[in-house]
């Protein structure tokens, strides 16, 4: 595949209309031309009553805790960082909806601050009728939760961040 | 005739059990292949999301485990698979076709009420297990049943067909591994459009309640992702998770 700027133009410009087309949220792909080349394409808008936001509301940009005497905010306001970006961001292989306990009423499999181990199971995504168990990717510590009991989520979508 | 139980598969029965997707999600570490957990009583059965789930002396409670591999979003395909088979099996029961109907994602429908539920978990391992129950004798009340959802209805009173739990399982082990064979073989479409040949109100009006809105639109077909696709006032819309009401 021949790299050009064009094509990628091209190729984001079809993205956009598959989302239009196709009635979605957001879409994210990338695109592997070689070794360490690659484009990162994530396209997503906003919908008329949408229904419940995938992610939730994300606090600015984690800044790092060394940072001097709060500098008076003069600087734009960054926009917030993207959870998917997130290193420790696991996210959901399946469109569906999320759930954060086994059953209604029952404890949610996780809580913020928790230490999880590789494989325990972090939450469920429902999809034709299939209860699928998401798996802790690595051994660590619950950041945070970015969806809500009962959201729909995309695929791709940032549902937890480990630490 | 009844069909050759599939080779390398195994076949549990237990007079009594909580539930047999529990059964098989507990033994799940240990199959050394695909094994059905036939329950013939079930003390703590259960559907969708906590729902209660009748289960009556003689009616059909069983869960297939095995380790399909694959992308959870292939694996989760396998809910069309297994209505596919479950209607295959109760045509080889009962000797007729009509009036079976699947209604998305995997309820199969006898002369318009519910007959059978599966409810697919996707665990550790890759493991995937399939629960499938079935009114062969007795359909719950429909105090029992969630209000506007479909009235069950069992195959005895519909068909007149009396099959055990062990008969019925011995023609569905087998049914279920050639829809697997063809969708290994052939993939998701030879599937999906056999499912379609078959849906119930495929082209007419139809309701899909999610967790959180309910839409209204014609049900249009199935996608490639097995997502149900309806066309609503406000357009295409494509629904993952969530119950059909007609």
């Amino acid at each position: 595949m021949t790299k050009t700027h064009d094509s990628d133009v091209a190729f984001i410009k079809a993205l956009a209309e598959l989302l239009r087309e196709n009635d979605l949220t957001e879409l994210q792909v990338k695109r592997d031309y070689a070794e360490d080349d690659s484009l990162n394409v994530r396209v997503s808008r906003q919908m008329m009553a949408a229904p419940v936001a995938t992610v939730a509301a994300a606090p600015a940009a984690a800044a790092p805790a060394a940072s001097a005497p709060a500098a008076p905010a003069a600087a734009p306001v960054s926009a917030p960082a993207d959870p998917a970006q997130d290193p420790g961001a696991v996210t959901s292989p399946i469109v569906g909806t999320a759930y954060l306990s086994p059953e209604p009423g029952a404890s949610a499999f996780i809580s913020v601050g928790d230490t999880v181990s590789e494989g325990q199971t972090l939450l469920i995504v429902e999809a034709m009728k299939t209860m699928n168990q998401i798996p802790s990717p690595k051994a660590g510590k619950v950041k945070r939760i970015l969806i809500e009991d009962g959201a729909a989520v995309e695929f791709g979508a940032p549902l937890v961040i480990l630490e | 005739m009844i069909p050759r139980w599939p080779e390398g598969v195994g076949q549990v029965i237990l007079p009594t059990v909580d539930s047999t997707s529990l059964e098989a999600a507990r033994q799940a570490p240990h199959i050394a292949g695909p094994t059905w957990f036939l329950g013939l009583e079930q003390t703590a059965a259960k559907g969708r999301r906590g729902r209660a789930w009748s289960n009556p002396a003689g009616n059909f409670a069983a869960s297939l485990v095995y380790r399909p591999g694959g992308a959870i979003a292939h694996r989760a395909l396998r809910s069309f698979v297994a209505s596919l088979a479950l209607q295959d099996a109760l045509i080889a029961a009962t000797g007729r076709t009509e009036g079976l109907r699947l209604k998305w994602p995997n309820d199969v429908l006898l002369n318009g009420g519910k007959l059978a539920g599966i409810l697919l978990e996707s665990g550790p391992s890759e493991t995937l297990i399939i629960g499938i129950g079935v009114n062969l004798r007795a359909a719950p009340t429909q105090a029992e049943v969630e209000t506007g959802a479909v009235a069950p209805v069992s195959l005895l009173s519909e068909t007149g067909t009396d099959i055990t739990p062990e008969a019925f399982l011995d023609l569905l082990a087998p049914a279920f591994a050639a829809v697997e064979a063809q969708f290994l073989t052939y993939g998701f479409d030879a599937v999906r459009t056999r499912w379609l040949a078959n849906a119930a109100k495929l082209g007419e009006p139809i309701h899909a309640r999610t967790v959180t809105e309910t839409h209204h639109g014609t049900f249009e077909t199935v996608d490639a992702e097995g997502q149900l696709v309806l066309r609503t006032a406000a357009g295409q819309r494509m629904i993952s998770a969530g119950d059909v009401f007609f």
